[in-house]
């Protein structure tokens, strides 16, 4: 987990977010999140769901810890995930700069990661399937499928 | 426009079939609090949103939903893969299988069709910011539901982390209503629609 330096200058613990001292009456209010808040790296933020351990919230029954496999497609899944969680941040809080730095570092290691896994399992998209020697397109597995376990 | 993507959000690998818990699954895919339906919401309402911030979440999260449709598809899918001609019996499952076979087909658990009816769109942007709120909520439960009807790890570990997005999602849509308070009368937010009246 990244703890951030300017974790002292927040005004609220991580899980607590910011509220106006007042408000108009009859309107739904949610906690703004904060600037700066703590973020797990991109493994652990795939794994639990958000980049963000203040928003992680878990059920109570208990469900086994995942076990992710280190292969090319999770580490890519991580990457972009990270950009998904932090572009949905961004829309509510577009002035947070550092925030937009991290979003600029994790989409150069994605474009990286996504290079690594097309050259192993073949084209992520139409427009990349042009750039290979045949139409690869049709090969499976497709997403949705696969082949292990199974009964019969 | 939208550009597909030959990949999963999350992993999903089930490795034993389970046609009983398929059967409540896909309540995800097409029923009253899911993926389908919130797809659909997010990017049908963004159309009457007036503030920039408004349209680009309704579609990140809209876009997103429809990657978590696919996975609850991909859930069904395996849940359903070779099954023996017992199995296609399993009680709950048969009335399925006589409708559908093995595909998947956007249903509530209860048999009920996908219907629209299960989500609003109402043009002001409060009343549909908060029925975004409720809807994730709503989903979230479904989730916590699924998570005490299963007792299948692989697919445990999937629905948990389809349960956080939704917490995930309803703390942005909380903060997109605060964001679009700043932007109206402070004494009187329902003085007017700002997704109608100019």
């Amino acid at each position: 987990m990244n703890i951030d330096t300017n974790i002292n200058s927040r005004p609220c613990a991580d899980g607590c977010g910011t509220l106006p001292p007042c408000a108009p009456l009859a309107v739904p209010y949610v906690p703004f999140q904060q600037e700066g808040s703590q973020k797990y790296n991109q493994n652990e933020a795939l794994a639990h769901g958000t980049l963000f351990p203040g928003l992680n919230l878990p059920f109570h029954l208990k469900v086994d810890a995942p076990n992710l496999p280190k292969t090319l497609a999770m580490e890519l899944q991580a990457l972009q995930f990270v950009i998904t969680e932090l572009g949905l941040y961004l829309d509510t809080h577009k002035n947070d700069t550092e925030a937009f730095q991290l979003f600029q570092q994790y989409a150069k290691l994605a474009k990286e990661g996504r290079k690594r896994y097309e050259a192993m399992y073949g084209p992520l998209t139409q427009m990349q399937a042009a750039q290979e020697t045949a139409y690869t397109w049709l090969d499976d597995p497709w997403p949705w499928e696969y082949k292990g376990g199974g009964n019969k | 426009m939208f550009v597909y993507e030959k990949k999963l959000q999350y992993p999903v690998k089930i490795k034993n079939c389970n046609p009983k818990l398929a059967n409540v699954i896909i309540s995800q895919y097409g029923g009253p609090d899911g993926e389908l339906g919130a797809s659909l919401r997010y990017l049908s309402q963004r159309y009457a949103m007036p503030y920039p911030e408004l349209k680009g979440l309704l579609t990140d999260i809209g876009t997103e939903e429809l990657g978590h449709l696919e996975m609850i598809g991909a859930i069904v899918h395996q849940l359903t893969r070779n099954l023996s001609d017992d199995q296609v019996k399993t009680a709950g499952f048969d009335a399925y299988f006589v409708d559908h076979t093995t595909g998947i087909y956007p249903t509530a658990a209860s048999g009920w069709p996908y219907s629209a009816a299960s989500m609003a769109v109402k043009g002001d942007v409060i009343a549909d910011l908060t029925e975004d709120m409720a809807a994730e909520q709503k989903a979230r439960v479904t989730y916590d539901n699924i998570l005490r009807l299963s007792d299948d790890p692989d697919v445990n570990d999937v629905i948990r982390f389809l349960r956080e997005r939704e917490v995930v999602h309803f703390q942005r849509f909380g903060e997109a209503v605060a964001l679009a308070k700043e932007r109206v009368d402070q004494k009187n937010v329902y003085y007017v629609n700002p997704a109608f009246d100019k």
